[in-house]
């Protein structure tokens, strides 16, 4: 068993960091995190140069950590730029890939993912947006919360109730995923400002009037959308867990950095000696069960419970892994990058599924061998 | 365990914070604190609360001025924090050198702000030196620097000074927490007159000032803990999930019930530090508390904690900003560890 990495993956992690020093610079990471802007100048640049790609899924994953080692925020947004691309990939059709699909990994549209709603996140089953069948196609009315590229995306991959649940124990039947146009009349994004970090991507709420959706939109089989959405999550959650890997070691890079400037006697107390340590340990950890559940997922045999672990674990150490560096840095921290990790990371343990909700997933698969076991 | 005349005071002081600030810590978060709620402050007292009465204090007792802090914290950190700056880190200060009177009066009044340059207890050298009468350095880790006047640790070859100055120039950054009170840069060149010089071997007697009122951090880290939980408390009971309340979920009741536990715990502890070790672990205990309420709060909030609106972020950011300010952990933790174990503890 090998723990390496392809040396083709290796290097595209080496590209993806120089990439990442070279153009996320110190004034444009502190721009977008003040302005809340969209960085789509980097974006177009991130497509030049080449790093988003299908082709190898792991090469997407480096570049994921390097980036965000570096600037989470801009890190996060222009990979995000193709956010649900894998839906289409697994359940589009040829026309639909070649609308939508192919253009937004030539990097000439945006899309995001719209599931969340002002009443339901956890829930996705409880959301209420709803897709009725029309003489014309399908008339969408709804509201969705806290979309990722809301305001900037071509389009969004919206997952919407078709029909009523047939029961209460199959309240995740009869939603259905469709493709929804940004410009469409209807449709009201607006983008949500006062994040407390992760500034530089773009966050909306979205209003849908009376849309007409035109049936080839329609993704997959209507009414199997709950599944479609669940199968996604168990992809890009590895890309959240790889998120959490690099946000962390960036927070050890800068903690290093600090020392570097401390006298010699500061690093030899205990104390700090420790705690890099405890650090460096946890992101080790981190990082190998994001590449375990990645590789289940990349060789088209993914382990729900592992994604899971990985996603939940991985932003449980980035969130530690900041604290611990604070209790180290201390007020020297203030105004500095470290601060602003501390900020970016906290969302790894809200988004694709809160912490909790990851836990139930682990254990819900976890149970099931009590079948075995009887 | 509050005295009849404790409860009395901390109900006067929840009024105020409840009609006062509590619509309006958001505002104040952006716009900074006014004259118009500096005034307020004043009035009661709190400009000057542990001073005597005849010095223009309000004579508060330690614990009931704990208890102030804690309330006013639970509705706007920042503004309890500045009750701290001013009370304890500069009004308390002149008081005990006994000079500035008029300062002391005019602090005590709203009329003017005042705030405390040093590096006790952090990691960085402050690098503000006196020569002669020549004030001159700079530091960039400054709370309040737009504050009337700096009371500035300087240090000469052979011993410190705390002198009252005027910075010659400063540059405000946009802090992590507190965000109604500036912080940054600001440098130092002047001539120190005689009767600016406040404190000679002021090193020490600053350090166990900051130290023994460690107590008061620690009241506002359990009034932001408190605060924080109660909106998690509430808001559980509002939102649901999968057609439940999210109180009604065993882990969200439990870690909601349990930071309850430790709060009060902590809230009776506040009451019965002894002793400058004793509240310096307070400190380091209620601080924790305050990051870990403040995480538990986001995360039951959800999507919504993230965002500014709602106001539970701000918990998130503060308590790490106030821990910060006020605490390293390593210097925090050897003092009690000499204290409690041997002068030999914590030295490798
Ligand atoms: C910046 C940002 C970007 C986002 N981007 C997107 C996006 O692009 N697309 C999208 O669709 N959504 C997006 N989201 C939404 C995100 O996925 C949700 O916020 C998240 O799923 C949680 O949902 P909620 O906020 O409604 O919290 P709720 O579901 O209301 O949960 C509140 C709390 O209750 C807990 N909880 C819920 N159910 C249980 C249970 N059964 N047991 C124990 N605890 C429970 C949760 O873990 C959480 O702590 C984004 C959110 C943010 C903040």
């Amino acid at each position: 068993m090998s723990f390496e990495l392809p040396q083709e993956v290796e290097e595209t992690r080496k590209r993806a960091r120089n990439f990442a020093l070279r153009e996320f610079t110190k004034e444009l990471i502190e721009h977008f995190d003040e302005t809340e802007e969209y960085p789509n100048e980097i974006r177009k640049k991130v497509f030049d140069a080449g790093f988003i790609t299908i082709e190898n899924p792991w090469n997407m994953l480096v570049t994921m950590e390097e980036f965000c080692r570096v600037d989470p925020g801009i890190g996060l947004s222009t990979l995000a730029s193709v956010f649900g691309s894998e839906i289409l990939l697994l359940y589009g059709t040829d026309e639909q890939k070649e609308k939508y699909l192919y253009p937004t990994l030539k990097g000439e549209k945006i899309s995001a993912v719209a599931v969340t709603e002002p009443g339901a996140g956890s829930d996705v089953a409880g959301i209420s947006s709803r897709i009725e069948k029309s003489e014309k196609g399908w008339i969408l009315n709804g509201h969705k919360m806290f979309i990722t590229n809301g305001t900037v995306a071509d389009h969004y991959y919206l997952l919407a109730r078709s029909a009523p649940p047939p029961s209460k124990e199959k309240r995740h039947h009869g939603l259905t995923l469709a493709i929804v146009e940004r410009k469409w009349n209807g449709v009201n994004p607006v983008k949500l400002k006062g994040k407390l970090g992760m500034r530089a991507t773009d966050t909306a709420e979205i209003t849908f009037e009376n849309v007409l959706v035109p049936n080839e939109n329609i993704v997959g089989e209507k009414g199997k959308g709950f599944y479609i959405i669940m199968t996604f999550f168990n992809i890009s959650r590895v890309y959240v867990a790889a998120q959490s890997v690099g946000t962390a070691q960036g927070i050890l890079d800068l903690l290093l950095e600090y020392l570097a400037e401390k006298p010699a006697s500061f690093r030899e107390m205990e104390y700090v000696q420790f705690a890099l340590a405890e650090i460096s340990t946890l992101i080790e950890a981190a990082r190998n069960i994001t590449y375990k559940a990645a590789a289940k997922v990349f060789s088209f045999n993914p382990d729900p419970a592992l994604t899971s672990m990985a996603k939940y674990y991985a932003a449980e150490v980035a969130n530690q892994v900041a604290n611990i560096a604070f209790k180290i840095v201390g007020m020297e921290a203030s105004g500095s990058k470290l601060e602003k990790l501390y900020r970016d990371a906290k969302i790894t343990e809200i988004w694709e599924g809160t912490s909790e909700i990851e836990k139930l997933v682990i254990s819900r698969m976890i149970l099931k061998k009590i079948q075995e076991v009887k | 365990m509050a005295s009849e005349e404790q409860k009395l005071l901390v109900s006067m002081i929840e009024q105020f914070a409840k009609e006062e600030l509590e619509n309006v810590a958001q505002k104040i978060e952006k716009e900074g604190i006014s004259k118009d709620i500096r005034k307020r402050l004043a009035e009661l007292g709190l400009l000057a609360a542990t001073l005597p009465q005849s010095e223009n204090g309000a004579g508060i007792d330690r614990s009931s001025f704990s208890l102030v802090l804690m309330t006013i914290a639970k509705y706007s950190a920042s503004v309890a924090y500045f009750i701290y700056l001013q009370n304890t880190l500069v009004n308390e200060i002149l008081f005990k050198a006994q000079k500035r009177k008029e300062e002391i009066a005019k602090i005590a009044s709203g009329e003017s702000t005042g705030t405390l340059v040093h590096d006790i207890n952090f990691n960085f050298p402050l690098e503000i030196y006196i020569k002669g009468h020549e004030l001159y350095g700079a530091n960039n880790f400054v709370i309040l620097p737009d504050a009337d006047f700096h009371l500035v640790l300087a240090r000469s070859e052979k011993t410190s000074y705390l002198v009252m100055a005027n910075p010659v120039k400063i540059e405000k950054k946009k802090p992590l927490g507190f965000r109604a009170i500036s912080f940054g840069f600001a440098s130092y060149k002047q001539t120190i007159e005689e009767d600016r010089i406040i404190l000679k071997d002021a090193d020490n007697l600053l350090k166990s000032h900051i130290f023994d009122t460690s107590d008061q951090i620690a009241a506002i880290a359990i009034g932001m803990s408190e605060s924080a939980l109660e909106k998690a408390i509430e808001y559980s009971k509002e939102r649901k999930a999968f057609e439940s309340y999210l109180y009604e979920f065993q882990p969200i009741s439990a870690v909601l019930s349990d930071m309850k536990g430790r709060i009060e715990e902590m809230k009776k502890a506040l009451m019965l530090s002894e002793d400058t070790k004793d509240r310096i672990l307070l400190k380091l205990n209620a601080l924790e508390l305050a990051r870990s309420a403040s995480r538990l709060a986001l995360q039951i909030y959800g999507g919504y904690g993230y965002l500014e609106d709602l106001g539970i972020e701000r918990y998130y950011r503060d308590s790490m900003y106030l821990t910060m300010l006020s605490s390293n952990y390593i210097k925090d933790i050897e003092i009690i560890s000499k204290n409690i174990i041997s002068p030999d503890a914590f030295k490798i």
